[in-house]
């Protein structure tokens, strides 16, 4: 399993076209891929093939995502959303 | 007794249409639901699994259309629903509660939906929250996919038909676009919403943004006014007449228009008249008309279009679709008007302090990347570079430093763009109406913007409602400062084009000629009128009558002087 935090570096946050494009990136890795948004102390989870999902983390401008995958290709997995995020 | 009323929005696409009112109904109130037998829920999970095979077939005709189409950006809403249609919060909740609870798939979709329909309701951002219409769409074509055997998923319609509804998903709108669809208001959206995207590229009149529209019931008569963002329900017969005639109008003079005849006023002086658009997608229409030039795309609106930091390659696409499109005609490109709650749209809300090109020397890292999207489309035809809300000569050196910079970084990386683009300044601050004879040797070019210019002289808000009518641009404190503007740069070789409202009404723009302009901008829905106007004036007359109106001292016995001049 790798783990990382990233800061959510688009202007309007986790938007629907971002959103979209979380969803595209995952879809091009076989590891099990998760977004954690800490939310007053509380996670809140979205599988990164959940355009639904990644809606309902309201991930705003500025916030703190963990980004987690579990797989054969974890690693990459976990840089290329990283970067996507960081924007 | 007359039932006329008019209900205020948001202007979202301009054009008037006139029709009846045709209610778009929420999906979840005209399906059937039951219980099934638990043998038969393997069928109803059979049926739910076609229905999304279709929506997804019929989803992705659309997409191929949208991408060959003048609004290819928009194809991508259609990816949004498409991947719904592939979250598993949203399918294999459904396929579990037909098995679960044994009911038909209706039932199971219009509780999923429910469910998640509430998950955006809690949602704080206001942008997010309004995504619900993505989702409604998709239930609403699997809804009708699940009862009904043909692939269009809206009626014929037999009369000229204003779509009314909470929200109209943009791929009813697609596929209305060649029924009797006449314009459209909804509750909900902004004028950067797709569906208003989509209004604008089919030419619809749209109005959003109406707080209630329940009193409306399908059948009713009504009239939109896209230009004015207004809607007339139960209009009277003599507004109804009186609309007539301005659509009537406004098709025959476009017809005559569409002519590349010069505009000239009626003793055969030239004028230069040209149509400020909003919109990449009004480029089109400009186009269809051949205006003579566009004095103001004003870009704010389309700049922060995307969710996030605009791209610059898409930037570029677009800018360079609007000038092919309008090519050869020159195209002014206003930079980014906006303050720091840039999210209203129109700037309105936005601290004075931190406004249009002082906004952008604070955030340098989106107005570079504006540039270099202009620059880097500059040569697909003729751009011309406005730069807004200008108010000091320290603020405009450093911007047409940082345009030089620009410059230079794309030479070094071999990036082709006209490096003689003109720079303008738009003068809508007395600090510039004051100072522009100073500014004219750093520029190519001005803008007169009277909107905002008439809103600081008089120290007027403009969108408070109870100070409207102290709004005028027949106060001579306005007249002067046209005719120092007009006098200071008259010998400068800066052309000069008015840009705002006052150009389009025939008393303010026969003003505006009187005292030496020759060169206006009016917005796409006042081209036509505008053209027959400036043809019925005799420019002699207009310079005796502004000689005569720079003596007075009222506002309105100026006004009055005037209309009763040009009849």
């Amino acid at each position: 399993m790798t783990e990382r935090e990233v800061v959510v570096g688009h202007r309007l946050g986790l938007h629907a076209r971002a959103a979209a494009r979380v969803v595209q990136l995952a879809s091009q890795y076989q590891s099990t891929i998760a977004l954690f948004r800490n939310d007053h102390g509380k996670d809140v989870e979205a599988d990164a093939r959940s355009i639904l999902g990644i809606l309902f983390l309201a991930a705003a401008h500025g916030s703190t995502l963990t980004v987690r995958a579990d797989g054969i290709d974890e690693n990459d997995a976990v840089s290329t959303i990283c970067e996507y995020l960081r924007g | 007794m007359s039932d006329e009323r008019i209900i205020r929005g948001v202007m979202a696409s301009s054009g008037i249409a006139i029709g009846r009112a045709i209610r778009i109904f929420d999906p979840s109130n005209i399906s059937y639901n039951f219980q099934v037998e638990v043998d038969d829920t393997a069928r109803e999970v059979a049926r739910f699994r076609e229905s999304v095979e279709k929506c997804r077939k019929q989803l992705e005709r659309m997409q191929g259309e949208l991408r060959g189409s003048s609004i290819p950006e928009s194809s991508y809403f259609v990816d949004a629903h498409l991947l719904i249609l592939k979250d598993k919060l949203f399918v294999d909740r459904i396929v579990d509660k037909i098995q679960a609870e044994a009911i038909n798939a209706e039932w199971a979709i219009q509780q999923v939906s429910g469910e998640l329909y509430e998950a955006y309701d809690r949602l704080h951002d206001d942008y997010l929250r309004e995504r619900r219409i993505d989702l409604e769409d998709i239930v609403r074509r699997m809804l009708h996919n699940l009862r009904s055997k043909s692939s269009s998923t809206v009626p014929a319609l037999s009369y000229d038909a204003v779509l009314v509804g909470r929200s109209i998903p943009p791929s009813t709108l697609f596929e209305l676009r060649s029924a009797r669809v006449a314009g459209l208001v909804t509750e909900t959206g902004s004028p950067l919403s797709h569906t208003s995207i989509v209004a604008r590229s089919l030419g619809l009149p749209a109005v959003v943004g109406i707080h209630d529209l329940s009193g409306i019931s399908s059948g009713d008569p009504m009239i939109v006014n896209g230009s004015r963002g207004f809607v007339i329900c139960d209009p009277d017969p003599s507004t109804l007449k009186e609309y007539r005639q301005k659509t009537r109008q406004q098709r025959s003079t476009l017809r005559r228009s569409s002519g590349t005849a010069p505009c000239t006023t009626q003793d055969g002086v030239r004028i230069s008249l040209g149509a400020n658009i909003n919109f990449c997608e009004e480029a089109q229409s400009a186009a269809a008309n051949r205006m003579e030039f566009i004095g103001l795309y004003r870009t704010e609106f389309d700049f922060f279009r995307e969710d996030g930091k605009p791209s610059e390659d898409d930037l570029t696409a677009q800018y360079s679709r609007v000038l092919q499109a309008l090519r050869p005609a020159p195209v002014t490109f206003r930079t980014v008007d906006v303050g720091p709650d840039w999210k209203s749209g129109d700037g309105t809300g936005s601290s004075l302090a931190s406004r249009g090109l002082r906004f952008s020397l604070e955030n340098q890292d989106l107005f570079k990347l504006q540039l270099r999207a202009l620059l880097r489309a500059s040569r697909n035809g003729r751009m011309r570079i406005l730069l807004p809300f200008v108010s000091t000569i320290d603020d405009l050196d450093a911007a047409i430093e940082i345009i030089a910079g620009v410059k230079r970084d794309l030479a070094r990386h071999h990036h082709r763009y006209d490096r003689d683009v003109p720079v303008g300044v738009m003068i809508e601050t007395p600090a510039a109406a004051q100072t522009c004879d100073l500014m004219a040797p750093r520029v190519d070019f001005f803008c007169l913007g009277t909107n905002d210019l008439i809103q600081y002289y008089l120290v007027i808000d403009r969108s408070d409602q109870s100070a409207a009518q102290l709004y005028t641009p027949f106060h001579p404190a306005i007249l002067r400062c046209l005719h120092q503007v007009y006098t200071l740069l008259q010998y400068s070789g800066r052309p000069v084009t008015v840009c705002g409202e006052m150009a389009a009404d025939a008393a303010a723009a026969a003003v505006l000629l009187g005292l030496g302009f020759t060169s206006l901008s009016v917005s796409l829905s006042a081209y036509p009128r505008m053209r027959e106007t400036i043809a019925a004036l005799n420019l002699g007359k207009l310079r005796e009558l502004a000689g005569e109106i720079m003596k007075m001292d009222s506002p309105k016995n100026i006004e009055e002087r005037v209309r009763s001049t040009i009849g």
